[in-house]
């Protein structure tokens, strides 16, 4: 279990005595400025809060108190998770300078665990990307090759932890932000089934969508953070009791499981990453698993079908910036009205205003039977198609994305080429379901590789164990640490 | 085809401005995201229930009083305010 975590193995470090919680913050600190020039991971760092909680948890060791796994872990929260206290921004305009006065319920949960936060991290704005180039701080750049980006959304966090400068982070996956830029910076994404994780002060994209998760350098690390996060919550309406923990089910034999691969993910997916993907599978096999091919024709309008209802919930979420509360305001209007249109044309990016466009759009008269009635129709239709197939097969596995980390400046290009690019994470977020990627090699360009494993709803200890036996089995053909930030 | 008019109009619900030079590349923009999306109407769907695709399930609390939060903190957020209001001038 603890071969391949960081975690455990910083928790033992500090645990023996070998290094202080203070010194291990002041090294992580120290590298996240360093590294942060060249991979712009963090858009702020908060020294004094991190300080604090290590040196409480210093304080707590030498009384020879009981310590929570996550207590004295340097970490890093997607910077749409309310911090209070500390400025929160998703990386836009027009929410530079807010400061939220309570916290995230899971910033709560690991507050209370002694986490150490080092910074907030870096994301596209409001969560709408895959290439974290829609940062109004700019892009943050792959540890593996800073030529090309670390994905998105949450590529500040998926940076962070690829590039040693914190041991887990918390990002957001809507369609895919969390277990894209896992797959492209070559570490562990977990977007938890839909219910499972509290969203109460994560600033809402697709409130039907939304769902928080850890990214981090193995399974192991990932089972850690969500039995801690993974708990019921009275202030998410959407929070569900049924989450079960998952740490404890790793090592379980998987003989006999059976694995099925859609046809419909294999298709217009890069050769090099679908020779990984069928590497993968072969691993499986060799652990005793049934590998199932069998055909989801649904999956095939799940991109548009993601694009509109997201969309639709977005520009109805965005309505409520309007310069008058909080955030940005512009500095010249005549009237009300104008003041409102100017502060969010300036405070927006362009992206965020297509979605929002793109959103009133299909929710508007005479347009909304053609496409938001019909998208949530063909919704169903997928939600179906996903209970079909657990009928039939334990664990799905399918590429996390269908090429390796783009080159810098990729959302130069066509908005339309952009979504494409999610094709083979949309589906889980639309039916709920839980999702993990973890790296299965590399591509021809050298970069990282996901492999992409999902599971049926509420599944996170069977789905985790699945991803844990192929981690044991093949993390040293699949995984390549970088040499850059913290080594301990 | 989505015409110039169309999105004058979308952006006007949505509370956006669009500038006379934005206007050609926007409608280009959009246009290919909504031939995009427009994909879904090219397959047949059965009628769902989509009230609760989620299947959710309403959990029931108490309702007890509970602290709420400081007026004064919640405007500190604020572009502008008084005396505990937020502030818009009528005119600039």
């Amino acid at each position: 279990m603890e071969q391949y975590s960081l975690i455990l193995k910083l928790g033992k470090l500090l645990r023996s005595g070998e290094i202080s919680c203070t010194e291990l913050t002041q090294k992580f600190l120290s590298a996240a400025e360093k590294e942060n020039k060249r991979l712009n991971a963090f858009v702020k760092l908060t020294p004094e809060t991190a300080l604090k909680t290590a040196a409480e948890v210093d304080r707590k060791l030498a009384a020879k108190e009981e310590l929570p796994p996550l207590a004295g872990i340097p970490m890093t929260l997607k910077d749409n998770i309310s911090t209070n206290g500390m400025e929160t921004t998703c990386c836009s305009k027009i929410l530079k300078g807010y400061v939220p006065i309570y916290d995230a319920t899971v910033w709560k949960i690991l507050k209370e665990q002694h986490a150490v936060l080092l910074g907030k991290a870096n994301m596209d704005e409001f969560a709408m990307g895959s290439s974290c180039e829609t940062s109004c701080f700019g892009g943050a750049k792959n540890p593996h090759n800073t030529q090309r980006v670390a994905g998105g959304s949450s590529g500040g966090a998926a940076c962070a932890v690829a590039g040693n400068l914190a041991a887990f982070s918390l990002g957001s996956d809507t369609g895919g932000s969390i277990r894209q830029p896992a797959s492209f910076c070559g570490i562990v994404g977990l977007k938890p089934t839909y219910g499972a994780v509290s969203r109460y002060g994560l600033i809402a994209y697709a409130s039907s969508f939304d769902q928080i998760g850890p990214l981090t350098q193995s399974v192991a690390d990932s089972a850690l953070v969500y039995d801690a996060i993974a708990k019921y919550d009275p202030m998410d309406s959407t929070s569900s009791k049924k989450a079960l923990p998952a740490f404890s089910s790793l090592g379980k034999d998987i003989r006999g499981i059976k694995i099925g691969v859609p046809k419909e993910y294999l298709e217009g997916i890069r050769e090099d990453v679908k020779s990984a993907l069928q590497s993968a599978l072969k691993v499986y096999e060799s652990l005793g698993a049934e590998i199932v091919e069998f055909s989801m024709p649904s999956i095939k309008y799940s991109l548009p079908v993601y694009y509109i209802l997201a969309c639709a919930e977005a520009s109805s979420n965005l309505g409520r910036y309007d310069g008058i509360r909080y955030g940005y305001r512009t500095d010249h209007y005549a009237d009300r009205n104008e003041m409102i249109c100017k502060t969010r044309s300036e405070g927006f990016g362009a992206e965020v205003k297509r979605r929002i466009l793109l959103g009133t759009y299909v929710l508007s008269s005479g347009y909304y039977d053609a496409f938001y009635k019909k998208a949530q129709n063909l919704r169903g239709t997928l939600i179906k198609a996903f209970e079909d197939a657990f009928a039939h097969c334990d664990v799905i596995a399918a590429p996390t994305v269908p090429m390796t980390a783009f080159p810098l400046n990729f959302t130069a290009r066509d908005a339309v080429e952009t979504y494409l690019t999610d094709i083979c994470t949309v589906p889980v977020n639309i039916a709920g379901l839980p999702g993990i990627s973890v790296p299965c090699g590399f591509g021809s360009d050298s970069m990282p590789v996901g492999l992409q494993l999902i599971g049926a709803r509420f599944s996170e200890p069977a789905l985790l164990n699945t991803a844990f036996q192929y981690e044991q089995a093949a993390r040293s053909d699949v995984f390549r640490a970088v040499e850059t930030g913290v080594a301990l | 085809m989505v015409t110039h008019e169309e999105i004058m109009k979308i952006a006007r619900l949505a509370k956006l401005s669009v500038k006379p030079e934005e206007l050609d590349g926007l409608t280009k923009d959009m246009n290919s995201i909504i031939n995009f999306a427009d994909t879904v109407n090219s397959v047949a769907a059965a009628d769902s229930d989509f009230d609760n695709l989620n299947n959710l399930a309403n959990v029931f609390r108490e309702d007890t009083v509970v602290p709420s939060f400081d007026r004064e903190e919640i405007l500190k957020n604020a572009p502008n305010q008084e005396d505990g209001y937020f502030l818009v001038r009528r005119k600039m």
